[in-house]
């Protein structure tokens, strides 16, 4: 494989994954962004662990999800049932907490960063085959779980806190555990991708989790939709990786191009180019091909 | 017979000594040599001044028969200050360059040099600090020596230049290698006898300078120094003036810090102080001086900025590798030239830099100077120059 393909498939992946992370919690309204924290947390965990202490890959990645669920739960326990300014506004300060403790820890480089990962299994193509393999493992993994979720009564709940919360509590729905539930889950997942997008640099630096990741994420899901998870799917590799192959005078426009490619959207289709109405049409008709009837569950109306 | 081919060696040696090594038949039409550059984004103004030295250099460079006898192109490739597109960019540039220059910055380096690496390619990462290029050599080189050898004389100069100055505080700002190289600072204002204040950490963010300015004076400094970014300084100058502080020339400035917005936002408030840097603009060498009106001539009339020359010399120094190794770009031999042209540049002796001509041994160069000058009308003015140890 060439190395520009590896590099464009491999954070095409993390920006799928970190996508879904943002886009899970935003089904109830929550712009959950101390998943950009989270990656950093675990992501500069994950390489002491194996630049310092000499344990193995496998086992600092379990960490960074680890550490990623336990932050994003305790989080959670406080913000689970928050309105969405006030989630904004934890992950921003946490954003910054973040920086300021890893700019001050000399054990993690502070300013300069963490050089010199290693290969995974020794060798530059089993690393990148290695990461590749757990990156796609994990969006197909992933992937299930939310088109699970979005199609499951707990998805239904949370179109309906997307809403109105009030009116959702009234039915009996647990707004608070729902929002520990989500925020967890894509906590969890921001955890693993920080590890392993720092193994894909084989390096970390702050500025590889700054407001501009928060500026990419969101592009994607507002692009792409954020009533499905296909909508991520769909904009991930093409907001990425369309602008690599601009002439050299057209990428310099690169910043303006997302600008107006976003506010177009925004006012011509503000939910985004994949909707849930398109994608329930799309599994009506593969249903009718099939010779099965229509769900009778339809997934949650575009908001 | 044994005589006459002793004879026969021994003209041939003397024919290559006389010549350098036989340059090989070049192969390509045109040099091309990619540069990762941040021409977009938030450090654009820098990256677009490197564009301007490279893109001067091989201008110069053709007008006088080019790299071997062909022209050389140097091709901008925009890293956006992303990783992201770093990374991919880089990846594209190891398949078939020779050779490289940057990346820019330290983010964009980190994340795109281990390619360069694994691909056995140099890479020139000509403004960053010995910290971070060390990390990939033999594939890259330092432009500068480490901190430790370079600030503490520098530091040790400045403070003894006045008599009064007993207590020094600095403002630092947390990015990349700024922390270290106010650190190196220290042990030299140790060595001139200058107590050394707890330092003002200056955030990133920071858009009041007031209370920090309030708080670096509680301790009541005699000199300051200022490791954080230009027009941060040029505010708190100004912060400092309107809160009586007199003696301008006990203010120093860090190289990152002498850029244009120093001048732009300081104006007058920044006359008197001093700054350190690697470009002395009162050079006089006709070299210099046409660079340094080509430069006025295109950056509004505005001197050479520190770190201005870094690619210039750079590319330089590659056209002298590939012609001094008989580099002849033949694809074929791609691994085997890349290999010669960064053996030569981590040794090279006497290099003909645009200001002066330094060693560079294991990828370090030896003799580089470090400049204090002061500022005057927005013209700096030659106070000392400070040559570091081989």
């Amino acid at each position: 494989m060439s190395l520009p393909l590896y590099y464009f498939l491999a954070i095409t992946a993390v920006n799928i994954l970190m996508s879904w992370a943002l886009y899970v919690p935003y089904r109830m309204a929550h712009l959950h962004f101390l998943i950009v924290a989270n990656m950093a947390i675990s992501g500069y965990t994950a390489a002491y662990m194996v630049l310092s202490l000499h344990l193995p890959f496998g086992l600092a990645l379990l960490a960074g999800f680890v550490l990623g669920a336990v932050i994003g739960f305790a989080v959670a326990l406080f913000i689970g049932d928050a309105p969405t300014f006030a989630v904004v506004i934890v992950g921003f300060t946490f954003i910054y907490i973040t920086r300021t403790v890893i700019e001050n820890t000399e054990a993690v480089g502070g300013t300069m960063g963490l050089f010199g990962l290693p290969n995974i299994g020794g060798s530059p193509s089993v690393h990148r085959w290695t990461i590749l393999a757990i990156l796609y493992g994990l969006v197909a993994l992933v992937g299930f779980l939310i088109h699970r979720f979005d199609h499951s009564q707990l998805g239904r709940a949370a179109s309906a806190a997307f809403i109105d919360k009030d009116l959702t509590t009234s039915l009996g729905i647990d707004i608070k555990k729902m929002g520990i539930l989500l925020q967890t889950f894509s906590c969890t997942l921001a955890g693993g991708c920080g590890v392993l997008y720092g193994f894909i640099y084989k390096s970390f630096h702050l500025d590889y989790f700054t407001f501009h990741v928060v500026g990419i994420l969101m592009t994607v899901i507002f692009v792409g939709g954020y009533t499905t998870l296909w909508g991520t799917l769909l904009a991930a590799p093409v907001l990425y990786g369309v602008p690599l192959l601009f002439p050299p005078e057209v990428a310099s426009w690169r910043i303006v191009i997302y600008g107006a490619l976003l506010i177009i959207v925004l006012v011509l289709k503000p939910e985004g180019f994949i909707t849930t109405r398109f994608v329930y049409g799309i599994e009506s008709f593969l249903s009718r091909k099939r010779g099965k009837r229509t769900p009778l569950t339809k997934p949650q109306e575009d908001v | 017979m044994k005589k006459m081919m002793a004879v026969g060696v021994l003209v041939t040696m003397l024919f290559a000594a006389s010549t350098g090594i036989a340059q090989d038949k070049v192969v390509v039409t045109e040099w091309q040599i990619p540069f990762l550059n941040c021409l977009t984004g938030p450090l654009a103004s820098h990256g677009s001044m490197y564009q301007w030295s490279t893109n001067q250099a091989a201008a110069d460079i053709n007008k006088a028969g080019g790299i071997a006898g062909k022209p050389v192109r140097v091709i901008g490739v925009d890293t956006a200050n992303d990783p992201q597109k770093g990374t991919v960019e880089m990846a594209r540039i190891v398949k078939e360059s020779l050779v490289a220059l940057g990346p820019v910055p330290e983010p964009v380096i980190m994340a795109a040099m281990p390619i360069a690496v694994e691909n056995q390619m140099l890479s020139i990462t000509g403004t960053t600090s010995y910290e971070y290029a060390s990390k990939f050599f033999p594939w890259s080189v330092a432009w500068f020596p480490p901190y430790p050898k370079r600030f503490p004389p520098l530091a040790k100069a400045w403070a003894q230049e006045f008599s009064d100055m007993k207590q020094v505080i600095q403002f630092v700002e947390p990015y990349g290698p700024w922390p270290m190289m106010a650190d190196a600072h220290v042990a030299g204002l140790k060595e001139a006898g200058a107590n050394v204040l707890k330092p003002i950490e200056v955030p990133s963010d920071a858009v009041t300078f007031g209370p920090l300015v309030v708080k670096a004076l509680e301790q009541k400094p005699d000199g300051i120094i200022f490791a954080c970014n230009a027009e941060k300084i040029a505010k708190m100058i100004k912060e400092l003036k309107s809160r009586g502080w007199k003696k301008m020339d006990h203010l120093l400035v860090f190289s990152s810090g002498d850029d244009a917005p120093l001048y732009t936002v300081g104006g007058e408030d920044i006359n008197g102080i001093q700054v350190y840097n690697y470009v002395n603009p009162d050079t006089d060498s006709p070299r210099w001086n046409a660079f340094k009106s080509a430069f006025m001539k295109d950056h509004n009339g505005m001197p050479p900025f520190s770190l201005s020359t870094n690619y210039y010399d750079a590319l330089f120094m590659i056209k002298e590798a590939i012609e001094k190794t008989g580099v002849t770009g033949d694809p074929s031999k791609l691994k085997e030239e890349r290999k010669k042209i960064a053996d030569y540049c981590a040794n090279v002796k006497k290099f003909q830099g645009l200001m002066f001509n330094w060693d560079m041994k294991d990828g370090v160069p030896t003799n580089k100077p470090l400049y204090i000058f002061e500022i005057q009308g927005g013209k700096k003015k030659l106070v000392k120059e400070i040559k570091l140890a081989g």
